[in-house]
């Protein structure tokens, strides 16, 4: 067997499964930047399917059409993100499930499953300085250490 | 042999039920059995993917582990990027799948996508993302990070859809009749690839390419990123006059 | 232009000009004044109509004497009787409609506008227009303050012009056509206050018992037509002519009425014998003669299919002449105004069915059946209707009743008809032509009682009328005689031909046992019913006129003597029916005159005896004397008179008793129930009606609108079903493109 077929093959399922999983990110996170984070390893799939092509054709279309997905790619993050932040600044939540009020009359709005709360953490104690200007309070303890008996 | 059919249909299954079980359900945990299935899952796949035959044997056995290697850090940062509840998780785990597809590219030989992909993707358009998050992301753990919308049918629907193109792959790649036969005219016609894209100098090549050939194109992508770029400032400062 | 065709024209014409006219201008520009082109155009008809007669007479005089010079040299001369034939126009015509058995050729099927002027024609429509004209002329003061005059003055030229038409067309088609117009006029006048829920339901009882007939004469035209091939009465023949159109000689087909005069060039293409005429009317008579007859030669049908035919025909006639079973809605019709009572359901319309009868007689004779089925009806119904006659409380249902019994004794005559004698035919004619006048006399006469007691026409609410209106009362008197058949009134000479009639076949040699004993009980039922009509008739006159005065609240001012304009057409009736039957029987014109009309003439021209013969002023040729006929029928009629005056007259105490024990006999309930067919009807006939109209009501609004509202219905579910896939879930739209992308994937690619 040729192995440029074999490297073909290997190449393909890698992209396809690259495209899936981004699929099943994109359908199932709620998180907006993540959604689109799937998206863009969807493209990314599909750039190592066109490299692939481009190796087996000993064609430089396919990298050249891959250049431009990166092109194109880092357009619509620019704009993409500039569309969520005006999104989130209305709601103050990535949550895409907000924006879900283009619906038909009648329809059940989605309902939110019951999560658990997370027990927030408490703020860890860091130590803090006091303000300067002010003789810090310390008690004689502290400080009789050094005063010798 | 057990038939690559079967092989796939397992794989998918068992993906399938890793996959959901990984996924964000509202605090449950699936880990414990999660992941092992998704191990399974994909080793089935890779159990799938060919071995690189005619090629003289200490060179095959590097050529093949490097790319199982590279393969597998990619699916396996997919998978993270796909399941992790933090977010920034996620974007980093991103990058370390981009770093593995560019070491795919690079094995492909399409070095300056290689650089490109780092550079640009990696360095660019992840740090964006990376950056708003930081804008945007709240203290804790969102509920809408912990829980995610219809894992199930997700899940299902997008590793069939791998299934399906997997299979529909390995079925037209491993050489059956015909098909077998004008693939590998194909192969052999498209001349040594030592000559086209696997040359010395391929970037230049490359480069020839693309300012020759797809020079207009260059052009137009130029003017929509400053399009892009413009269009992104503008979406954004619009909305400042009402915060103030 | 021939005159006789300008006046076949004009006779319906101008009824129907009128109608036009007052129905355009009646209600804002003519109203009090709508009378006016009805009784010019009426008037100006029944002039016509004597002239057509007068036309017709000199037409036949001028016929015989051609007939016998062309026997002087020894042509032999073929036609039966006197007809002249107009066609006006082609109504529909189909080409290659039919073929005849044994030939290959098509023959194409018309229905013209064709009227025809024969002696049976002209006497109807002088008898129809001349009516039409009185009551027209009564009813200006009888309708005078009715809100709906100038409807009526177009409803009854309307009526007018349908009758006259049905008596003039010459083919089965334009006669259903006039017979069912006739119908839709006594529809429109009986239901003519139509607020009054009775009478509204009185037009349509009238209107669908009439159908019922319709549908078994519709039924009979349809054999007729399968089996002839034509519906015209008369013969015509199929012309071929060249003509010039546009410069080009054009060879043009047409079919033209046989005594219509063809163009020298033209070539005879084909023949087609009417169902009635002429060509079949000889072949019959040559079988008749016991000759051969030709291959292919035209003839009436016989046996079964002859009978049903006219089993059919007389079921139409059934319904139009009230006969049993199809009477019930003639009572009924008398909610409506008097003058239409007294013109329609009297005088013309309900002849419609006994001139039907008589213009298809060659073939009722042609069966075997027929005509003693139709004895039979008319015999029984004449019986029927006087028994219930007997009790009746209204006056005008009297009259009703006994028109319908009169009827029945014009239908009985009819059916003594045979190819032996042809005495019947002109019996029944005759009295109908006298029963016209007399009956509508009598109506007449119960609308001014009716008009001078404000509305009440119940007889026990009124009576000794005879000094507050003397003309009313002595012109009843006369039309009571009339009716009840004492000499020398109309109805006498008219019942006593009908009488003989039916004596003769009942000692006719040449009929089975059977037969003969039908007819001899038709004969006793006849007297009977001449008995019973002379009862109640004088029933009806004594509580109406004499007795104790006494007059209904409701009368009001209007209890006096009718204006002129409804007594002088009483006048002129009560002359007429004094006058007219002794008239043309003691001239035996009417009989001569109705001989030459083809339907008859066949009949009489059967016999040996030469054509001219005035039937029945001798004796009978089996025994049956005339004259003994005539002293016995007076004889019950005055004993019929005797009884009512004893019984009404004066005290009335035999009467309670007379009553009491009719009533124990359970007799006077069933007479004065009707013999409830009325609710026999109801049972029978029209409670299934309703349950199937109400099913087929429930298939409508549940089955039929069900599955139309499901048309509209359906959308909205659908729409419903699809609607949640529209929930706003971004996350959602992009699983569907996912999932419809795995099924294109998975079909192109696998």
């Amino acid at each position: 067997m040729n192995p440029e077929i074999a490297l073909l093959h290997n190449y393909l399922i890698v992209g396809a499964v690259l495209f899936g999983l981004g699929a099943v990110g994109f359908l199932s996170r709620r998180n907006m930047i993540v959604m689109f984070l799937c998206a863009e390893m969807m493209l990314q799939g599909v750039s190592l399917s066109l490299v692939a092509f481009s190796r087996f054709h000993n064609d430089f279309g396919g990298q050249m059409l891959v250049v431009f997905i990166i092109a194109v790619a880092a357009c619509e993050a620019a704009i993409a993100l500039a569309l969520v932040l005006m999104l989130v600044r209305r709601v103050g939540k990535l949550d895409v499930a907000v924006w879900q009020s283009l619906r038909e009359d009648n329809q059940p709005e989605f309902e939110e499953e019951k999560v658990p709360e997370e027990p927030s953490e408490k703020p860890e104690a860091w130590p803090s300085l006091a303000r300067a200007g002010l003789t810090a309070e310390v008690s004689p303890e502290k400080t009789d250490y050094r005063r010798k008996p | 042999m057990i038939d690559s059919q079967w092989i796939f249909t397992l794989a998918v299954l068992s993906g399938a039920v890793g996959m959901w079980l990984l996924l964000p359900r509202g605090g449950r945990g699936g880990w414990p059995l999660g992941v092992p299935l998704m191990a399974i899952a994909l080793g089935l796949g890779a159990s799938q993917l060919l071995r690189l035959e005619g090629m003289e044997s200490p060179q095959r056995w590097v050529a093949e582990g490097v790319f199982f290697m590279l393969a597998g850090v990619t699916v396996v940062s997919a998978v993270a990027t796909v399941t992790l509840r933090n977010p920034i998780y996620c974007a980093i785990w991103f990058g370390l799948s981009l770093l593995g597809t560019a070491g795919l590219f690079l094995f492909a030989g399409a070095q300056f996508l290689a650089v490109a992909t780092v550079v640009v993707y990696a360095g660019a358009i992840l740090v964006t993302f990376l950056f708003v998050l930081m804008l945007a992301h709240p203290r804790g753990r969102a509920v809408y990070d912990r829980s995610s919308w219809e894992a199930l049918v997700s899940a299902a629907t997008g590793v069939v859809m791998i299934g399906i193109l997997s299979m529909t792959v390995a079925d037209v790649l491993t050489l059956h009749g015909e098909q077998g036969g004008a693939l590998v005219t194909a192969a052999e016609a498209a001349g040594p690839r030592s000559d086209g894209v696997l040359a010395d100098a391929h970037v230049a090549h490359f480069g020839a390419e693309l300012f020759g050939r797809h020079l207009i194109a260059v052009e137009v992508a130029g003017t929509l990123l400053l399009v892009a770029l413009v269009g992104a400032a503008v979406i954004v400062a619009q909305t400042k006059p009402e915060q103030q | 232009m021939d005159t006789i065709k300008i006046l076949l024209i004009l006779i319906p014409a101008l009824p129907l000009a009128a109608t036009l006219l007052t129905a355009a201008l009646g209600e804002r520009v003519l109203r009090g004044r709508s009378h006016w082109p009805t009784v010019l155009a009426i008037g100006l008809s029944c002039l016509a109509s004597l002239a057509l007669v007068y036309q017709v007479h000199s037409g036949i005089d001028q016929a015989r004497r051609e007939t016998e010079l062309a026997e002087t040299h020894g042509e032999e001369t073929a036609s039966v009787g006197y007809e002249k034939v107009y066609s006006l126009w082609t109504w529909a015509a189909v080409e290659g409609a039919y073929q005849r058995p044994n030939e290959t050729a098509w023959y194409d099927f018309h229905v013209d506008v064709t009227l025809r002027a024969d002696p049976l024609t002209a006497i109807m429509l002088a008898m129809v227009t001349f009516v039409s004209l009185v009551v027209a002329i009564y009813s200006i003061g009888y309708m005078h303050d009715d809100p709906g005059y100038w409807r009526f003055f177009s409803y009854i030229p309307l009526f007018v012009f349908s009758m006259t038409m049905l008596v003039s067309v010459s083919n089965f088609v334009l006669l259903y056509v006039f017979w069912e117009a006739v119908g839709l006029c006594s529809y429109l006048l009986i239901g003519f206050w139509f607020q009054k829920p009775e009478a509204a339901a009185a037009g349509k009882k009238a209107f669908l018992v009439n159908r019922i007939g319709d549908f078994g004469f519709a039924l009979g035209l349809f054999l007729l037509w399968t089996n002839y091939g034509t519906l015209n009465f008369h013969d015509v023949k199929v012309v071929e002519e060249t003509v010039t159109v546009a410069g080009e000689e054009v060879t043009q087909t047409s079919v033209v009425p046989e005594s219509a005069a063809v163009a020298e060039d033209a070539w005879v293409v084909g023949q087609q014998p009417g169902v009635l005429g002429q060509t079949i009317l000889k072949s019959q008579r040559q079988l008749d003669r016991g000759e051969e007859l030709a291959e292919g030669a035209p003839r009436y049908a016989t046996g079964a299919l002859a009978t049903a035919i006219c089993l059919l025909l007389m079921l139409g006639a059934c319904g139009k002449s009230a006969q049993f079973p199809l009477h019930v809605w003639l009572p009924d019709a008398m909610e409506g105004p008097t003058p239409v009572s007294a013109l329609i359901h009297a005088a013309t319309m309900v002849t419609a069915g006994v001139y039907m009868v008589t213009r298809c007689l060659p073939l009722f004779v042609a069966s075997e059946y027929a005509p003693q089925v139709v004895a039979a009806i008319g015999g029984f119904t004449a019986l029927l209707a006087a028994l219930i006659a007997l009790t009746q409380t209204d006056l005008k249902r009297i009259l009703a009743y006994s028109t319908i019994s009169q009827l029945g004794y014009m239908f009985l005559g009819l059916g003594t008809v045979t190819l032996l004698s042809a005495a019947g035919a002109a019996a029944g004619m005759f009295h109908l032509f006298t029963h016209a006048f007399f009956k509508a006399l009598l109506f007449l006469g119960a609308g001014s009682v009716m008009h001078a007691m404000g509305g009440v026409i119940d007889v026990r609410r009124f009576g000794g009328l005879r000094r507050l209106m003397p003309v009313t009362h002595w012109t009843f008197l006369f039309g009571c005689l009339a009716l009840a058949g004492i000499f020398p009134f109309a109805g006498f000479w008219s019942k006593d031909l009908i009488l003989v009639a039916v004596g003769e076949q009942a000692h006719q040699q040449a009929f089975g046992e059977q037969t003969r004993l039908l007819y001899s009980l038709l004969y006793i039922a006849g007297l009977f019913t001449a008995f019973l009509t002379a009862f109640y008739t004088f029933r009806a006159y004594l509580l109406t006129f004499h007795g104790e005065e006494q007059i209904p609240p409701e009368a009001g001012h209007h209890a006096h003597e009718s204006p002129k304009s409804m007594t002088v057409p009483l006048v002129i009736l009560a002359i007429c029916s004094l006058g007219v039957g002794a008239f043309f029987e003691l001239t035996g014109s009417f009989e001569r005159f109705l001989e030459d009309a083809p339907s008859v003439a066949y009949l009489t021209a059967g016999a040996e005896e030469p054509v001219v013969e005035a039937a029945g002023t001798e004796t009978g040729e089996h025994g049956v004397s005339h004259l003994g006929v005539a002293i016995l029928s007076t004889v019950i009629a005055l004993s019929g008179v005797a009884l009512a005056l004893l019984l009404y007259l004066g005290k009335r105490q035999w009467l309670q008793r007379l009553t009491q024990a009719m009533d124990a006999a359970m007799l006077y309930r069933l007479s004065h129930g009707k013999f409830f067919f009325d609710e026999i009807y109801m049972v029978f006939v029209v409670w299934p009606l309703r349950v199937i109209a109400w099913l087929s009501y429930l298939v409508d609004r549940v089955l039929i609108d069900g599955l139309v509202n499901l048309c509209g219905i359906l959308p909205k579910w659908i729409g419903a079903a699809l609607r949640p896939l529209q929930n706003g879930m971004l996350q959602f739209y992009a699983l569907a493109m996912v999932l419809g992308l795995l099924v294109l994937i998975g079909t192109l690619l696998r």
